[in-house]
């Protein structure tokens, strides 16, 4: 997160009301993170040997910017193109002020300054901070004081609260300031302790007079406030916990106006009318915005058809009046004829969506029951072959009145099931505000989960998929302003920057291959692979991208896709090449791979890569030992490889070497302090060892840098209720991580 | 080799063999003292499934049907699907309900059947 989303919110806040008077500030705020060098954390890029072809990026990373010919008048550009009043004014009201400014901005410190042995800038004791003048407009006194917050991210100098004038700030504006400024310093000093991280951020609000603990009171009690509405939005690609809420609040609504547990499908007549559930969530549709989204989520209509064809046939089959007039049955009746399909229907698109949305609530509760009464059966096999109805009547005889609902059979049976759940659920509605619940949250995770797996499969099918709202896009070197953010770990920016790269230039395979970086390091493998196939594409033998290509399907367990990538790695190398015969490319088998590996290695004892793509085919074949081996024997010639370390700590925790595992994820943080995917692999190593609330840790720590990342939300879900602290799983649903940092502290 | 290169469940599945042997994965036997059978299934439950005893008394893994009378519960999965279940990608509930877990045996048991119990993968 950059400084520019501190102010301008971009996507994830745009605070209604706020951002036309931030904007400016964004685009400012935008040069004072795109072009200071305030994070020289300088990190690699993973460069590629074959792909450095004329490009003067890397030699002119270290030197200040304004030596780069043209830099001045692009930066100027950028501006101008972003329509900044902001700027233009600034240069009408005081040009040399703005000078001094830029040049405080054009030339980092880096310049001036001794640079210190891990490429830190040490500043004297006592050095004058550029924009000690606070005074002015109140969007340059706002700018200037930001640039002094991200300044003492230089030496770890503590950053001290400042008297300001009054700013004028929204509650919109503090509390994206407030986030931002939460996640950004995390990027910042992530090699400094969360405390000194609160202290420099705390320092930041008290000075803007945002009260850190009232907002994030406010914040964590309101899940229906605007923020969290536009901070879910852009993270959650659908109706996120709101669908929920609202389903939830509707589902408790019926139930406590429910008096009588026995007559659900009374009720539901009763309550809802004919038009039933089809109608109500045609209304309840008008207030989702995002319903839409939920037309493509794909379920298997027949499958769909089968089940609720089985419903109807077992509830025809009840000779209760009631039952057999009641219009939930026809309803299911004519769901089950396939009259109420509403899949791949040619109706037109609005009423596509409500029908899909009551498709998918119909099924969701018929497929429960059906399965159930499948079970069921399962359960009781000498039944014949009206198992369940039998069932059912046998058990209504037991039970003397022939007033209750088949439900209520459920409820009644002592099965200790899901069904039982599921009966005690409708049942006991009206004491159950609690189960309630639970089931409006495992529908809610249902309805998320068709729209991850939508997404997830179109991910798998090699598109990617792209950020709704990205500033970078007409940027005039989004390329070269990727490179940098990634240098300094920017991670989750820099994948904004590479995706208006890859926009501009679809064909430029350094473009997706850098995005594939960013975003395995990101932990988020399905982007990481989509990328690296655009980036294959372009370059069809480049190294670096088959050999990611193999990690990543290897981390997915694809292993017959992973093999297929190592072994074209090993064909297009130019030394090694010639030792792998293209015919056994069409059937590849594993002990034939690993055999051409192992000669290769032998061939050139001192090549790192070969031995880290022998690492990873151990993976592959689960042979553990010899792939630490393998990768221990790479670091030794490349110490200082993050990812390599990151690959053997990986290795070392699946064969349930947890503690090994620890140091060696160590290692890649010391080297890369913004590493995602060590952070969440750290954590995983303390789940395994039965350590939860040290995972939770470092899971949250993970998400702060990155909340996108899903594998983790899941992996902190499961450590969660091992630690029993069901009190923070709400938190961990509506992903509301100020909760979870100030619960759990790294 | 190559058979063992279809299921993906397998990566799992060795992991979590390796897992008994761990304090964390005795512990599990404390907690849940339980025998399920897990098939999996390439690509359609029910076809090609190959069956491994997750042994929670004893802490073992095994791969083949069980043996030693029945087990408390037997869960039949696809591929994906239980790769999904064991990673906490798709709770057991949603998976029962959608049709993607299919179970047989003491449904109590069953509900005992949670993510948990498995290791995470770690990712390189």
């Amino acid at each position: 997160m950059a400084m520019r989303e501190l102010v301008t919110g971009g996507a994830a806040c745009a605070v209604p009301g706020s951002s036309s008077s931030s904007n400016p500030l964004g685009a400012f705020a935008n040069a004072l993170i795109g072009s200071s060098s305030q994070k020289e954390r300088l990190q690699e890029i993973p460069t590629s040997t074959l792909n450095t072809s004329g490009n003067n990026l890397y030699s002119g990373a270290g030197e200040p910017l304004s030596a780069l010919p043209g830099a001045e008048s692009e930066h100027h550009l950028q501006h101008e193109t972003k329509g900044s009043e902001f700027v233009s004014g600034f240069h009408a009201a005081n040009d040399n002020r703005l000078a001094e400014v830029w040049d405080g901005i054009q030339n980092p410190q880096i310049a001036h300054f001794p640079t210190g042995r891990e490429g830190q800038t040490i500043f004297p004791l006592g050095r004058p901070q550029p924009q000690q003048e606070l005074n002015g407009p109140p969007q340059r006194v706002l700018s200037s004081f930001l640039h002094s917050f991200v300044n003492s991210s230089h030496g770890g100098v503590p950053f001290g609260p400042t008297q300001l004038p009054m700013l004028g700030l929204s509650e919109g504006d503090k509390r994206c300031i407030r986030d931002r400024s939460s996640i950004m310093a995390r990027h910042f000093f992530a090699d400094k302790s969360e405390d000194f991280i609160n202290g420099q951020v705390n320092a930041l609000l008290s000075s803007l007079e945002i009260d850190n603990h009232a907002l994030a009171r406010g914040h964590m009690s309101g899940r229906h406030s605007e923020l969290e509405q536009y901070w879910n939005e852009p993270q959650v690609v659908m109706p996120g916990p709101h669908t929920g809420d609202g389903w939830a609040d509707e589902f408790a609504q019926h139930r406590l106006g429910q008096g009588d547990p026995n007559a659900w499908a009374l009720s539901f007549e009763r309550q809802h009318g004919a038009g039933g559930w089809a109608s109500e969530f045609e209304h309840e549709q008008t207030q989702m915005t995002s319903v839409d989204r939920m037309a493509g989520a794909n379920i298997p209509s027949l499958a769909a058809m089968e089940q609720t064809r089985m419903l109807a046939h077992t509830l025809a089959q009840n000779s209760n009046p009631k039952f057999q007039n009641s219009k939930f049955l026809q309803f299911v009746s004519k769901m089950s004829r396939g009259e109420l399909t509403i899949e791949d229907n040619q109706v037109k698109p609005a009423l596509a969506a409500s029908g899909d949305w009551a498709n998918e609530y119909q099924q969701q509760y018929n497929a429960g029951p059906s399965s159930w009464a499948d079970q069921y059966a399962h359960e009781e096999i000498s039944r014949g072959p009206d198992r369940w109805a039998n069932e059912f009547a046998t058990e209504r005889a037991h039970h003397g009145p022939v007033d209750e609902q088949w439900v209520n059979e459920f409820s009644k049976l002592q099965v200790n099931d899901w069904a039982d759940e599921f009966g005690r659920q409708v049942g006991e509605g009206v004491l159950g505000d609690d189960s309630a619940d639970n089931w409006a949250s495992a529908y809610d995770e249902y309805l998320n989960e068709q729209a991850v797996v939508k997404q997830k499969s179109e991910n798998s099918r090699g598109v990617y998929v792209f950020s709704d709202l990205n500033p970078y896009v007409g940027h005039p070197d989004p390329l070269r302003e990727g490179q940098e953010l990634f240098r300094k770990g920017l991670l989750s920016e820099a994948v904004l920057a590479l995706e208006a790269e890859v926009l501009k230039n679809p064909e430029n395979a350094e473009g997706w291959r850098l995005l594939g970086v960013a975003h395995a390091e990101n932990d988020d493998d399905q982007q990481a692979i989509a990328s690296m196939m655009r980036a294959q594409e372009a370059d069809p033998t480049n190294l670096e991208v088959l050999l990611a290509l193999g990690v990543s399907h290897t981390n997915e367990l694809e292993q017959q896709a992973a093999l297929k990538y190592l072994y074209s790695w090993l064909r297009h190398h130019p030394v090694y090449g010639k030792i792998a015969p293209p015919e056994l490319s069409d059937s590849l088998y594993y002990a034939d791979v690993a055999r051409t590996f192992n000669e290769a290695a032998q061939m050139s004892p001192e090549d790192a890569d070969v031995h880290i793509v022998l690492g990873v085919l151990y993976n592959l074949s689960r042979e553990y030992d010899k792939a630490i081996e393998s990768f221990q024997t790479a670091l030794k010639l490349k110490p200082r490889d993050y990812s390599l370390w990151n690959k053997l700590g990986a290795t070392q925790a699946n064969s349930v070497q947890s503690a090994d595992a620890i140091y060696a994820y160590q290692q890649a943080l010391d080297l890369k302090p913004n590493y995602v995917r060590a952070w969440a692999n750290m954590g995983i190593s303390y789940a395994n060892q039965g350590m939860y609330e040290d995972s939770i840790r470092y899971y949250v720590r993970a998400l702060a840098m990155n909340p996108k990342a899903d594998n983790a939300w899941q992996y902190l879900r499961i450590s969660l209720s091992c630690a029993s602290r069901n009190d923070m799983m709400e938190a961990c649903d509506s992903r509301n991580l100020d909760v979870l940092q100030k619960e759990f502290p790294l | 080799m190559a058979s063992s290169f279809t299921l993906k469940s397998a990566a799992l599945m060795d992991q979590m063999k390796a897992h008994f042997s761990t304090d964390a994965g005795k512990a599990l036997t404390k907690k849940i003292g339980l025998v399920y059978q897990i098939n999996i299934a390439p690509k359609k439950l029910g076809f090609n499934e190959e069956s491994y005893v997750v042994d929670l008394k004893k802490g073992e893994l095994t791969k083949g049907p069980y043996e030693d009378g029945k087990p408390d519960a037997t869960f039949s999965f696809t591929d994906d699907d239980f790769i999904k279940v064991a990673t906490g990608k798709m709770n057991p509930q949603i998976a029962f309900m959608r049709g993607a877990m299919k179970v047989k045996g003491s449904l109590s048991a069953a509900q005992k059947f949670t993510p948990d119990i498995f290791p995470q993968p770690s990712k390189m």
